[in-house]
């Protein structure tokens, strides 16, 4: 990554804007067995590159049963090992790859930096140099895309955490142990130019105790009791302290989940009744008053329906709803939610809904309830003018997709938040992203639900990174470089150039064309009509190699560069 | 008049619970509380408000079998609201009969798919010692089918601190038309299936 230009392997040269990372892949070989070490340095300072290392781990991936490297475990610069490693147990291995993350502080002077990797192995020593030619360009802090990463409760924790979840008891759910890990999770995607979310309920409506405060009464005497465990656990994401100790500093988080759902805070046993919006109001405003008065008004706060119907916990879907008849309860919902909240409250409540098959119809049929959109890529695909209104509104909107197999093309991670850049949305969301395979060492189905992976197993108390979030990372740092380019020229222009460079292709490309069975009723669709009219389209890009981009973050690094000096 | 009738039941039928009364609740004294709210689930749940739920259309993309669209059965999938919402909250009155997290489920047989049976109302502990999680209908087990055709309650309580009680529900015709599912546990685990 980075623009790496290797002659004979004894020197890369890289460059770098400020305040961000520059990455690159280093192949450790040697035939024979034995130890090796690898050491990257730069010239030391009081402001100077930082190398970090991260040792590839080699995924047996079942399907071919083949072995493929995505967990990057982070390693002490110099790092030891073996080889053949002995954790992971390639047979016969004789090249070790690693993962290295070059830090560019934002007051580094601009300039040629050199530094040099070390490999020594049987007493025999490789030195590759490395020129960082650094930018007088600075990313931003701000991102261009909200690259968000989704899970479900913490239940899964403590399986992937066994000496942890061991260690603390039947405790472990209430933990410092538990908020403590939860904040891993939130500073590893913060510092990869990523968010996290963790829905906090399930479909029949059963919340999590660590995702709500507790309720007292009925009815008219129905009132928070206690904010003791949801204050330990987002206390510090809400005012930012969880991310103290990062590179990028401490920022509170920019969305969140609420507990909201047909059961809580109002029991679902008065819904139609009196005493259902009693105990929404009352509630819903205790939290308002809560959250201003410790000052958390950085974070939208989300009133999100997730339930199913084909869940049988409720009656309606409150996610990608496909009858018109469903839109009537979160029309209700969004009516007591602004009942609840004081005028002019500093505290951002926001309504969001996951939609697909009635994207169409709710943008109008709930304008104004629903003012945070997350879209089926699909059916947004042939909806460009509908999504100009949206926006026109002040409406957020993301897409939504799943993470690329880690047998997929390195660049496939930056698919779809490339899409969304494309489009001109604020957002993109992997569906799931804390959930490895079972085995995911030895016995991987592909990691499309796992872009991070529990680090416990190497003695690390959070989890680890992997090679697709660092694409991904590096990705979200030309788009905000983008983003400055934007404040000064045209948004269209910039994408349609990117669009040319990428693959000739122009912007109105990478939209479809409004397929018939969109003037039918959704409920007439089916899921193969819908994949097989768009997939072509979502795939203009398709069959890229897989440094593709390299040209493009060049030419973003010229513009970024000429913007600078200009 | 109804609400002045619920006040009293409750009341009469909690004074019966018998895990109020001891410290440490067991699987015996379990499965008598949830036998007691079986029994009174018996009479209260009616069926012919459970078999207006399912809309027709749902019911015949259920079982569709389509290879190149195999989420067709639960995108289909729907309920009328009304029907819907009075047996739920009947339900939900039922499992507040006693002071412990209990669920009351209703399970619904098919009358033209002998064996079958789907869940096709939850409630909030999101527990069944049943339900396949996510699947939209299964295979009926051993116990009920023999609730069923025998039309009497059964307690069912092999599986580990789990008790569930099986009672049968009747339409206006006196034809068993579907059961529930009276569930709880000595150990409740409040992170499993939030998600």
């Amino acid at each position: 990554m980075g623009s790496p230009r290797a002659t004979e392997l004894r020197r890369l040269t890289l460059t770098a804007a400020r305040n961000g990372y520059v990455s690159f892949y280093l192949a450790v070989k040697e035939p024979r067995p034995g130890p090796y070490s690898l050491a990257v340095s730069f010239n030391s300072g009081a402001t100077s590159i930082q190398s970090e290392l991260f040792k590839a781990w080699y995924h047996q991936f079942r399907p071919r049963r083949t072995y493929v490297p995505d967990a990057l475990i982070p390693v002490l610069n110099p790092a030891k090992g073996q080889l053949p490693d002995p954790d992971n147990r390639v047979p016969d291995q004789s090249c070790q790859t690693f993962w290295v993350d070059l830090w560019v502080p934002p007051d580094l002077p601009p300039g040629l930096h050199r530094g040099r990797a070390v490999a020594e192995a049987r007493g025999k020593k490789v030195v590759l140099e490395i020129q960082v030619t650094v930018l007088q360009a600075t990313i931003p802090d701000e991102d261009a895309l909200t690259i968000d990463h989704n899970s479900y409760g913490t239940g899964w924790m403590g399986p992937l955490y066994p000496k942890l979840s061991r260690s603390e008891g039947e405790g472990f759910y209430s933990s410092d142990a538990l908020f403590k890990l939860i904040h891993a999770y939130h500073r590893l995607f913060y510092e990869h130019r990523g968010t996290f979310h963790q829905l906090g309920y399930g479909h029949g409506g059963k919340v999590g105790p660590e995702f709500a405060p507790v309720l007292t009464g009925e009815g008219r005497k129905r009132h928070i009791a206690s904010w003791d465990l949801f204050d330990r656990h987002y206390a510090p994401l809400l005012d930012g302290s969880a991310f103290r100790d990062t590179r990028r500093g401490p920022r509170p988080i920019p969305f969140v989940y609420l507990p909201i759902n047909p059961e809580w805070p109002a029991s679902f046993l008065n819904w139609g009744e009196p005493g259902y919006e009693t105990e929404f109001v009352t509630v819903l405003g205790e939290m308002e008053k809560h959250f201003r008065e410790t000052g958390w008004t950085a974070t939208n706060f989300e009133m999100f329906f997730n339930h199913k119907k084909r869940y049988k916990g409720f009656h309606w879907d409150g996610d990608e709803t496909r009858f018109a008849k469903d839109d009537e309860p979160m029309l209700e919902y969004s009516r007591l939610l602004k009942k609840a909240l004081p005028p002019g409250s500093p505290v951002q409540f926001v309504f969001r809904h996951d939609a697909s098959w009635r994207l169409e119809q709710q943008f109008q049929s709930l304008a104004g309830a629903v003012n945070f959109w997350v879209c089926s890529r699909a059916i947004l695909g042939w909806l460009p003018e509908e999504l100009k209104t949206v926006k026109q509104r002040g409406d957020i909107v993301w897409i939504y997709s799943g993470a690329p197999s880690i047998s997929s093309t390195a660049s496939a991670i930056i698919e779809n938040p490339l899409r969304a850049w494309m489009w001109n949305v604020d957002g993109y969301i992997h569906w799931l992203a804390v959930s490895p395979s079972e085995d995911p060492w030895f016995d991987s189905g592909g990691e499309e639900t796992c872009l991070v992976y529990p680090g416990e197993r190497f003695g690390i108390a959070g989890p680890i990174p992997s090679i697709r979030l660092k694409v991904q990372r590096n990705f979200a740092q030309d788009l905000a470089l983008l983003k400055i380019l934007e404040h000064t020229g045209s948004g269209a222009i910039l994408r349609q150039e990117l669009a040319r460079r990428i693959n000739g292709s122009k912007l109105e490309d990478w939209w479809t064309p409004r397929p018939a069975m969109a003037d039918l009723p959704s409920e007439e669709w089916t899921n193969y009509e819908i994949e097989g009219g768009v997939e072509p389209n979502l795939h203009v890009f398709q069959n890229w190699a897989p440094q593709f981009w390299e040209g493009i973050r060049r030419y973003i690094l010229d513009l970024a560069e000429g913007d600078k000096k200009q | 008049m109804t609400k002045t009738f619920w006040l009293v039941f409750l009341a009469s039928a909690c004074m019966g619970a018998s895990a109020l009364q001891a410290a440490q609740p067991t699987k015996e004294s379990l499965s008598r509380d949830l036998e007691e709210v079986a029994r009174v689930a018996r009479l209260m749940v009616d069926g012919d408000v459970c078999e207006r739920i399912m809309t027709p259309r749902a019911l015949e993309k259920m079982f569709a079998n389509d290879p190149r669209d195999r989420w067709a059965g639960s995108d289909n999938f729907d309920v009328n609201h009304a029907p819907y919402v009075q047996i739920k909250k009947t339900l939900m009155r039922l499992a507040r009969l006693l002071p412990y997290p209990v669920d009351c489920n209703l399970w619904m047989p098919f009358k033209d798919r002998p064996g079958k049976i789907q869940i096709l109302v939850r409630n909030k502990h999101e527990m069944s010692q049943f339900w396949t999680w996510g699947v939209l209908f299964q295979e009926q087990t051993a116990e009920m089918a023999e609730v069923l055709a025998s039309e009497r309650p059964k307690t069912v309580a092999q599986k580990g601190d789990w008790v569930s009680v099986l009672t049968p529900v009747s339409n206006s015709l006196g034809d068993i038309v579907g059961l529930v599912e009276v569930v709880s546990r000595l150990e409740v685990n409040w992170q499993k299936y939030v998600k």
